[in-house]
């Protein structure tokens, strides 16, 4: 106990000692907590639009103010044939054209369904998926407006009268923001990483200096040697999460509906993990580069697409979804998620948690045995 | 096997061998060392000194053989060598950012340094290596000299019995170096076993033994004095004006066996029964037109030994020693 305690002393003053380092821990997650919340947000607001009126109706003008007053797109340019459509995403002006067909007024006037086509860019695929969505969203809701206008002036029931009623409802996240998705998320991301890497390095630094072999004739096991290195990390690991769970409520509003004790005793298990992968890496790697190397490969590869973080895991091909279930990330991630913005019953979160410790206790193992192994 | 390691003994290795892939660093050496000697390990770069010295300490492991260091065997139970022993690397092993303080608690704790002799220990060795007044400074800002000294003094905080040292005073300054030995005296005096590779010979000369190794063997080992009687011949001191010109003059004299520069000197071995051999070197000196100063029978030094005992065939190509991470 007393060497464990000597090791991680010491690692605390390595630690307090290098700027840099304390800047990766404590203000690099926060730097990147704004970056990816608001530089990779998914919510596609102020899509440059082109509008080509072909109906000129008082109702087709209508519907193109009503675009415009969205929020979600802005009408720079408006086009007066079709061969222009073209030209407009060509130039990259334009994400998305919106084109009223001819009829569109007596159509509605009529009762029934307006016709609208959007194109949309799809060489920027998310802005494109977003941009049909909103538009034919909008343009159904618009549609059953203008069908209950009509419908209270001609004096009957909507329902029977042929307007459409779109209802679109993203549940746990309302207003769609994506930084409530992604600070869950994030930290999932930014723990693997500081944790991974900077545990593979803390060894390999160690016999770079000439200091392993001063430990290894010091009358410490291994394991000891382990715990007492892996120590400080677990707390900064541990220290990390609640820096951005805590700034991300705070900053950006997102709510946190679950367990504290299950995230508590996941982000502990999944800590583990990660530190043993590090652990791991640093027992195996010849260099300070080559663990900085696989560290990475390791810890953020996996974890940014394997995990669901940026890529929903449902429409990965097979294999890498099979592939995905091997790393602790998927589970912690969506235990993550769930606490944050569903809430989620332990009997719901059980199995992750399961899989987290099953886990941590086969990384444990493998890391006790490649260490002591090497004694 | 352990019982039978008479208590005398600190070291006793048999057939210890190790191989990095194809190159043999030490190849089937066995030695005893008594308690309480000073031991040299002397050698070329290569020869396999520090691979010897890491097996001995626990640090790596034997690829064949065994050594029982106070009839502990450091295959098959290190943990019970570990305790006993100090390790001082060739190359600095301390934390630069830790203050000298910080670093010998570290391993005071480390190797479980009772708490009630810790302050006590930590100065005595701060005093004895000069280095109470930087004890709040980072190891890093030491210098060579200092550096040194404070490893050493961190691999005393546990008391040990036997002391590995690797080459401790390459890079040292000359002034650091003999205080470096005052402090191994005083170790010798206090019945520490001390084993050490050097490349000085200056160095070598102060242990009780000594023993050459090159290309991972152990050819020759016996004291000082021993080996210097082992040189064939005798050396006559040549002062003389231009060295390398006058070397290939008397190297063409049959009676001579070898020559080195020694400053100002060229030290000449020649052979024992050569008789009244300095007027001959002289008298071909001054025939080839050197300006000859004195011609003088010299006492013979490690350094001719070293020179002359180990075979040169191998000398050229002694291959370089491999020391692959630890672990590996």
């Amino acid at each position: 106990m007393r060497r464990i305690l000597a090791i991680t002393r010491k690692e605390f003053i390595h630690i307090m000692r290098d700027k840099r380092l304390l800047g990766v821990i404590l203000i690099m997650p926060l730097i990147q907590l704004f970056l990816y919340a608001y530089a990779l947000s998914f919510d596609v607001k102020h899509l440059p639009t082109a509008t080509l009126d072909m109906d000129h109706t008082a109702t087709s003008r209508q519907y193109i103010d009503a675009l415009q007053q969205s929020n979600y797109f802005t009408v720079d340019n408006v086009l007066t044939s079709y061969s222009q459509v073209d030209g407009a995403f060509e130039s990259n002006r334009d994400k998305v054209v919106v084109v009223v067909s001819s009829g569109f007024g007596n159509d509605i006037a009529a009762g029934k369904a307006g016709k609208v086509q959007v194109l949309v860019d799809g060489s920027d695929s998310t802005g494109a998926q977003l941009g049909s969505a909103y538009s034919s969203a909008l343009s159904r809701i618009f549609g059953a407006k203008i069908a209950i206008t009509q419908a209270e002036q001609k004096g009957y029931n909507v329902t029977s009268a042929g307007g459409l009623t779109a209802s679109v409802r993203t549940w746990y996240n309302p207003e769609g923001v994506s930084a409530a998705y992604f600070v869950p998320g994030l930290i999932v991301v930014l723990v693997t990483m500081i944790t991974v890497l900077q545990t593979a390095n803390t060894l390999v630094k160690e016999k770079e200096n000439g200091t392993y072999e001063q430990l290894i004739v010091s009358p410490i096991s291994r394991i000891e040697l382990m715990v007492g290195k892996i120590a400080p990390w677990a707390f900064i690991g541990a220290l990390d999460i609640v820096v951005i769970a805590v700034v991300g409520i705070l900053a950006f509003g997102i709510p946190f509906r679950g367990s504290v004790w299950i995230f508590g005793i996941s982000s502990l298990l999944y800590v583990i993990c990660t530190l043993g992968l590090g652990l791991i890496v640093s027992a195996r790697a010849t260099s300070v580069d080559s663990a900085n190397q696989v560290a990475a490969l390791v810890s953020f590869l996996p974890t940014f697409m394997l995990s669901g973080f940026v890529f929903p895991l449902s429409s990965m091909p097979a294999a890498l979804q099979f592939l995905s279930y091997f790393y602790p990330a998927r589970y912690f991630m969506t235990i993550s998620r769930t606490v944050f913005l569903k809430g989620g019953s332990p009997a719901v979160l059980m199995p992750q948690v399961a899989a987290l410790a099953v886990f941590a206790v086969i990384i444990v193992v493998l890391a006790a045995s490649i260490y002591r192994e090497r004694a | 096997m352990t019982d039978r390691t008479p208590l005398e003994t600190a070291i006793e290795a048999r057939g210890l061998t190790r191989t990095f892939r194809e190159v043999t660093a030490v190849d089937n050496v066995s030695i005893t060392i008594p308690r309480g000697e000073v031991f040299g390990l002397v050698g070329p770069d290569g020869a396999g000194k520090s691979t010897l010295i890491r097996m001995l300490a626990t640090v790596l492991a034997p690829t064949s053989g065994d050594a029982l260091v106070f009839g502990h065997s450091v295959v098959s139970d290190p943990h019970a060598v570990k305790p006993r022993i100090g390790y001082m690397s060739q190359a600095f092993s301390l934390y630069g950012d830790l203050s000298v303080q910080e670093n010998l608690d570290f391993f005071a704790e480390l190797r479980g340094v009772p708490r009630s002799d810790m302050a006590a220990r930590s100065k005595r060795l701060l005093e004895f290596s000069g280095l109470t007044e930087f004890r709040t400074r980072q190891a890093q800002f030491l210098s060579g000299g200092m550096k040194q000294k404070l490893a050493l003094a961190a691999t005393l905080i546990s008391e040990p019995d036997l002391l590995f040292l690797d080459e401790p005073t390459t890079g040292v300054d000359p002034v650091s170096r003999r205080e470096f030995w005052r402090i191994i005296s005083g170790l010798h005096r206090q019945g520490i076993t001390v084993f050490v590779a050097t490349p000085y010979m200056d160095e070598a000369d102060r242990c009780d033994e000594i023993a050459f190794m090159t290309q991972g063997r152990i050819i020759l080992r016996d004291t000082p004095a021993g080996m210097k009687e082992r040189v064939p011949g005798r050396v006559i001191e040549v002062a003389v004006s231009d060295h390398r010109e006058a070397m290939a003059v008397l190297r063409a004299l049959p009676c001579v066996h070898s020559l080195e520069v020694s400053g100002e000197m060229l030290r000449v071995l020649v052979a024992k029964d050569a008789g009244e051999c300095e007027c001959e070197l002289r008298d071909a000196l001054t025939a080839a037109g050197f300006a000859v100063g004195h011609v003088t029978p010299a006492a013979t030094d490690l350094e001719m030994a070293f020179a002359t005992l180990i075979p040169t065939a191998g000398a050229g190509e002694s291959s370089d020693e491999q020391i692959p991470a630890v672990g590996e």
